[in-house]
């Protein structure tokens, strides 16, 4: 094959040099990627395969309605929680159970804690490496780190003296010649850009980011007893509420407990604004000349919703963040999105590693068959246990993929406030107009490798001031005598119709996150879950439309034609997970 | 973060083992490995020269909330744990590098420190389909996994996965999906099950070899006895309300607010072995039956299948979907039984009342009165 | 001559016409009979009760409460007691008479023993005028006592200990001699709890059965067999030959 033309408008040519990360790392799960290079070392075809899958939807199947959050949280414990949140309303979608405003709350403090935590640790733990090089900090002045960093931002860790400390440890790890995790890293590298003052700065943060993530999801500890895999319940929160009377000390949330969670609200909010924000900023204005990785987003792109004010309403009005598909890049136009419609989310296997009786076409969610089969194409080069190169034209991935109207969507931060901003909302029409204005960039700008980075930063600030609101509407709700956190009505499946389809929705950290589920007499008869990095890791389709990982790696230059920093860059800006996206 | 980093043996000093002690360690660790003597000298070479010990933290079939509960830990702070008393040479989810710049980490240090390393597993292989639900560089887990086993010094299952199976090992378990012990069968296994495990217990098991020179005591299933010596129900803050007899009927009534015991909402703390109820989660926050959710037996083998999670007792499967409790199906088999009782009875009864009739042969004839004592 | 009969001195007739009562429960059995029977009726109600605590809520301060752990304490007094009895129980089959062994392991190597069972069978299916002279249990009996109480009762004495073990910790004699190998053998706890409830549905059905065969059987057999549980002796309603097979 040489150059073709994909419909969904991206020009793939396989004829250059492959190359083959596998394992991608700093991701969660098992993912493979290989990419042609032309003679410039430009990324001319890439073909992504998710290379797990563990058959939750086949698990699932006969089981008890209440306990699907249970395994399904366990598709993933990095994003962990969502699932479970999905599966409860799935759940009381279908038999009709309305949660009390408590719960309603609760559930909305959680995820936004999920996301702030979240986006946290993958922008430090998971995605700064892709800019920041550890080996260049130990070059840096310690007076010119402080210097910068008290320039853009008020955190009190900022002294010469303090990244003096930093850097003289990282000196001995580094000197130890154990290198541990930062070992083969690609140090020195041409494509990291930042100077050694920056370098040094977001080292320190690195390790401030892992010391205070344990803090933020201490909320979830509260209401859901441990983090990761908290507890969920359908019907409400099993974490009922005391504010009195002799035995409220041993209460699930009390007065003590409330003051837990506020305090970590605000130091939540403090971290991210003065750390993950300014330092966002900061490595972002050195990057500014490197608009690579555009791919689907600003073109199709789609969101969910989340955060209901009111309990049990899903209409458009009452969601905090905005539902909405945008497609061939009208930005000017939002489309409606109804996730029971049959002919909206629809699931392709033709070049996945399932089977359906006829694989030309899609199935929604409520009639989807999770039926693996592992076959490799005619052209694979290697052998059925060891691979060297994979053939796209086959099947080639664990990962269904899902269309939305026949399109590949791009879904996460950067689609939801992309939708956001269409819809004029000024919540995320002001801070991406901020941040762009600041680092003197066009609106274009944002559709990037590193707008995808931007729109999860600004997000986690979106996040966590959020989390402050949630936490002051459950203090009035709770001063106002409400102390109500479950509904027990239909909690046994002797009150519950013979038969039932539910859906439910989240805006999980990395995207749109539905679970479709039929109960027949009590019991799973089918689950599917269409998972954001199902979205975004999905392979070809049978139309030959590419997937949001696949139309991002296109024509980005690598500087090492060895190394494939440039390639991790633009993949972790989708933040995968391999686990969630094939489960 | 600590001042500097240090060989094995330097840490192992400063937490005060003596040289003595640290030299036991290594001819323990050797005839733990079934080792000769002579190795012992080469551990303990190793651990002098040799900066900190290597860690190689591999990824199977998993949800990396292990890793994730991992950099929970307080007291260690996980970057200490990293940074200072391992060397984390290998682990997908942190590592800088990939692709084959990460591989070949995992061919280079079994080489170059041939049992001295130690295997941390995250995850299960799983074997159907040659392996290949699960591919690491395009090969199956389960064959990446034995190769770097074979030259460990130890291998660590983390959580239920590597330990038991877990979720992706539920019925039917599609993938065969397999805890690492049936595939590693020649090496020291230390299981630290549970869905995840505490943050703690996964730091305390690795700083208790660094502290006290020596493998945790375990109990005869590979478990660290001193988290998972004890239920969940021997230390629940609840146990009081358990032995009164209060119990909370439904989410959020009145007991439910008052921390009553969760037995009747299917709580299986009373067969649960981890320190939940101890250790508490997350810097001693809470714990999933404090938070007023039963616990659902997340370090326990097969506890997926032990479901509704809701229920006192699981359910018999009976096969071919046909479920029923304990007392469906006992009561049922007596129902039968009762019946039976009361038909033979009726033909009892006929053939007593008709055959005396019929003849007079059977009339009771007693014994003597001599005869008897 | 019925003094004469005892331990070192056992009836020795089965084919023999006997008239004559013969003693075939001892002391021992007998009281070991009744304290089983007890126990188990214990056993079963606390063990419903641990089950499914059917009072409605107690409010208030647990401290002055301990309905749950009195019930769970007589349940374990009343599991000790069924143990040591059926050890004392199992002495007895060593030292005792041959029928006293009867429960322990039933005579199915001998031919006799399997055309005796068949006899009994048809007897239990109306198709045999009378029963066997039988001076121990019938064979069917054997079996049934051997195979549902026997089994059913060790079953829950040692699934019943390795539950206790889980309460009594680490180390103690009950998690060591049952906790440590029966848990994993089920699994785990919870499934072990399920089984050990099965069990005394098991145990219920048999006594069911063993209560109206006992009432059955002392109207149309034969013999004497409730009162042979009180006193001991068995006697004989007729001095005739048992008759052969067929009707
Ligand atoms: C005929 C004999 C027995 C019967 C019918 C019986 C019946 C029961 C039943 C129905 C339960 C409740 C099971 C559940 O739903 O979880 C139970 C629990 C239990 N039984 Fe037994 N049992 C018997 C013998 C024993 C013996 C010999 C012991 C030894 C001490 C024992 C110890 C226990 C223990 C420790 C529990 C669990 C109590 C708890 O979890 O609080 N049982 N028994
Ligand atoms: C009111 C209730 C009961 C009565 C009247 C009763 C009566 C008897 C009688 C008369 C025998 C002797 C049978 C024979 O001579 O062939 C016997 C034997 C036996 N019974 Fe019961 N029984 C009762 C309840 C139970 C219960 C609940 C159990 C246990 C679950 C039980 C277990 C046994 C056993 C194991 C034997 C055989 C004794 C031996 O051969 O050592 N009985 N019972
Ligand atoms: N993709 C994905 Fe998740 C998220 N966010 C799930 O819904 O990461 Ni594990
Ligand atoms: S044991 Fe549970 S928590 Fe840990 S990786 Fe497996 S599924 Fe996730
Ligand atoms: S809540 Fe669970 S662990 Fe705690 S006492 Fe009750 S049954 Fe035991
Ligand atoms: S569910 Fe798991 S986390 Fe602890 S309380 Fe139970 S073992
Ligand atoms: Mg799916």
């Amino acid at each position: 094959m040489s150059s073709i033309t994909t419909p969904n408008g991206f020009s793939v040519d396989n004829s250059g040099r492959r190359m083959v990360v596998d394992p991608v790392t700093r991701i969660e799960g098992h993912l493979r990627v290989e990419v042609n290079l032309d003679a410039n070392n430009t990324i001319q075809n890439a073909v992504s395969s998710g290379t797990m899958w563990r058959g939750l939807e086949v698990i699932l199947r006969g089981r008890d309605p209440r306990d699907a959050w249970a395994f399904t949280e366990r598709i993933c414990g990095v994003c962990t929680g969502v699932h479970a949140l999905t599966s409860v309303r799935a759940v009381e979608d279908a038999l009709g159970i309305k949660i009390p405003a408590n719960a309603n709350t609760i559930r909305n403090l959680m995820l936004a804690t999920q996301w702030a935590q979240d986006h946290l640790i993958h922008f430090y733990h998971l995605h700064a490496l892709d800019w920041v090089d550890v080996v260049s900090a130990l070059k840096a002045d310690p007076k010119a780190t402080s210097a910068l960093a008290q320039s853009i931002s008020p955190w009190p860790n900022s002294s010469p003296g303090y990244f003096r400390d930093v850097q003289t440890r990282l000196k001995k790890f580094v000197e130890s010649g154990q290198l541990g995790p930062f070992m083969n890293g690609y140090w020195g590298n041409a494509a990291y850009l930042l100077p050694p003052v920056a370098n040094l700065m977001a080292v320190s943060h690195y390790l401030e980011a892992l010391d205070f993530q344990r803090e933020i999801i201490k909320i979830h500890t509260v209401f859901g007893g441990k983090n990761p895999h908290p507890n969920w319940l359908v019907g409400g929160m099993a974490c009922a509420i005391n504010l009195d009377g002799p035995l409220a000390a041993g209460a699930p949330v009390n007065i003590v407990q409330l003051n837990l969670v506020s305090s970590i609200v605000d130091r939540t909010i403090a971290f991210i604004d003065q750390v993950y924000i300014p330092d966002l900023k900061a490595i972002a204005s050195f990057y500014k000349g490197w608009q690579y990785g555009q791919g689907l987003s600003g073109r199709n792109v789609l969101a969910y919703g989340e955060f209901p004010v009111h309990a049990n309403d899903w209409s458009d009005g009452n969601l905090m963040m905005p539902r909405g598909a945008i497609v061939n890049g009208k930005i000017s136009e939002v489309l409606p999105v109804d996730l029971r419609d049959p002919n909206q989310v629809q699931e392709f296997v033709d070049h996945s590693w399932y089977k359906y009786p006829n694989e030309a076409i899609g199935l929604h969610p409520w009639s989807g068959i999770t039926d693996p089969d592992f076959r490799l194409g005619a052209k694979t080069v290697g052998t059925k246990t060891h691979i060297r190169q994979l053939d796209e034209a086959a099947k080639y991935s664990f990962i269904k993929a899902p269309r939305w109207r026949g399109h590949a969507m791009e879904v996460g931060p950067l689609s939801r406030f992309t939708v956001g901003y269409a819809k004029g909302m000024p919540e995320f029409k002001e801070p991406v107009d901020k941040l762009l204005k600041d680092l003197g960039l066009p609106f274009e700008a944002l559709f990037t490798t590193l707008g995808r980075t931007a729109a999860r930063g600004l997000e986690a600030s979106w996040a966590a001031h959020a989390m402050r609101t949630f936490h002051d509407q459950l203090m009035a709700n709770l001063r106002a005598g409400d102390l109500a956190t479950a509904s027990t009505a239909k909690w046994e499946p002797s009150t519950w119709p013979a038969e039932a389809k539910g859906v439910g929705q989240v805006e999980a950290p990395r995207g749109a996150l539905g679970h479709w589920v039929h109960i027949k007499s009590g019991k799973i008869e089918s689950y599917q879950a269409v998972v954001p990095t199902t979205w975004n890791g999905s392979p070809r389709d049978p139309a030959g439309n590419i997937g949001p990982f696949e139309a991002a790696l296109l024509n980005t230059p690598l500087a090492d034609g060895t190394q494939p920093l440039e390639i991790l860059r633009t993949l972790h800006s989708f933040d995968p997970c391999l686990a969630c996206s094939t489960h | 973060m600590p001042a500097e980093t240090h060989t094995f043996y330097e840490v192992m000093r400063a937490q005060g083992t003596s040289r003595r002690s640290f030299l036991k360690f290594c001819s323990l660790t050797a005839a733990a490995l079934g080792l000769e003597p002579f190795y012992a000298a080469r551990i303990a070479e190793a651990m002098e020269t040799k900066p900190r010990i290597p860690v190689l933290w591999m990824h199977g079939l998993e949800c990396t909330c292990c890793s994730e509960s991992f950099i929970r830990s307080g007291h260690p702070l996980a970057k200490d744990v990293i940074l200072k008393m391992i060397s984390l040479d290998y682990d997908d989810t942190l590592m800088a590098s990939a692709g084959y710049q990460a591989e070949a980490i995992l061919d280079e240090i079994p080489k170059k420190y041939p049992g001295q390393y130690i295997l941390a597993v995250e995850g299960n292989p799983p074997l159907n389909e040659d392996g290949m639900f699960c591919i690491v560089g395009g090969r199956p887990f389960v064959n990446k996994l034995k190769e770097v086993a074979s030259n460990a010094m130890a291998v660590i299952a983390w959580g239920a996965c590597a330990s038991w199976g877990c979720v992706q090992s539920a019925r039917p378990n599609p993938t065969a999906a397999t805890p690492i012990d049936k595939v590693i069968t020649d090496k020291p296994i230390i299981k630290v099950p549970g869905c995840p495990p505490i943050a703690e217990v996964m730091t305390g098991v690795i700083t208790y070899v660094v502290t006290f020179g020596r493998l945790p005591e375990l109990d005869a299933r590979g478990r660290p006895l001193m988290f998972y010596g004890q239920r969940i129900h021997d230390k629940c803050y609840r146990r009081p309300h358990f032995d009164a007899g209060q119990f909370v009927e439904a989410w959020d009534d009145q007991g439910a607010r008052e921390g009553y015991c969760l037995y009747k909402m299917g709580c299986r703390g009373p067969t649960t072995y981890n320190a939940c109820s101890t250790t508490r989660w997350n810097g001693g926050v809470s714990f999933p039956i404090q938070a007023g959710h039963g616990c659902i037996g997340c370090s326990e083998e097969y506890f997926w299948d032990n479901g509704p999670f809701y229920q006192r007792l699981s359910p018999i499967a009976a096969g071919f979907g046909v479920e029923a409790t304990a007392d469906e199906v006992g009561g049922a088999v007596a129902a039968v039984a009762g019946a039976g009782v009361v038909a033979h009875a009726a033909g009892s009864i006929v053939k007593h009342v008709y055959g005396k009739k019929r003849s007079g042969t059977n009339a009771r004839s007693g014994p003597d009165e001599g005869d008897r004592p | 001559m019925s003094a004469h009969i005892s331990a070192s001195n056992p009836p020795r007739a089965t084919h023999a016409r006997v008239s004559a009562p013969v003693y075939v429960y001892h002391l021992p059995v007998r009281i070991w009979h009744w304290v089983t029977v007890f126990s188990i009726a214990t056993l079963s109600v606390t063990g419903f009760l641990i089950a499914d605590p059917p009072w409605p809520v107690l409010l208030g301060q647990p401290s002055n409460l301990f309905l749950m752990g009195d019930i769970r304490v007589t349940h374990f007094i009343a599991g000790d007691v069924l143990a040591v009895a059926l050890l004392v129980r199992m002495y007895w089959a060593v030292v005792g008479s041959r029928y006293e062994r009867e429960i322990f392991m039933p005579a199915v190597w001998r031919g006799s023993w399997w055309r005796g069972l068949f006899r009994t069978i048809r007897w239990y299916f109306f198709l045999e005028r009378e029963t066997a002279r039988e001076i121990g249990h019938n064979p069917l009996e054997q079996i049934a006592m051997f195979a549902m109480f026997t089994l059913g009762v060790l079953f829950e004495i040692v699934t019943g200990f390795a539950l206790y073990g889980q309460g009594t910790g680490y180390g103690t004699w009950a998690y060591q001699l049952f906790t440590s190998w029966v848990v994993p053998l089920f699994g785990n706890g919870q499934i072990l709890h399920t089984w050990h409830h099965l069990g005394m549905w098991y145990l219920i059905v048999f006594s069911m059965v063993h209560v109206y065969m006992t009432i059955r059987e002392d109207i149309m057999a034969r013999y004497s067999v409730m009162s042979t549980m009180v006193s001991g002796w068995r006697f004989f309603k007729d001095d005739r030959d048992d008759e052969e097979e067929g009707v």
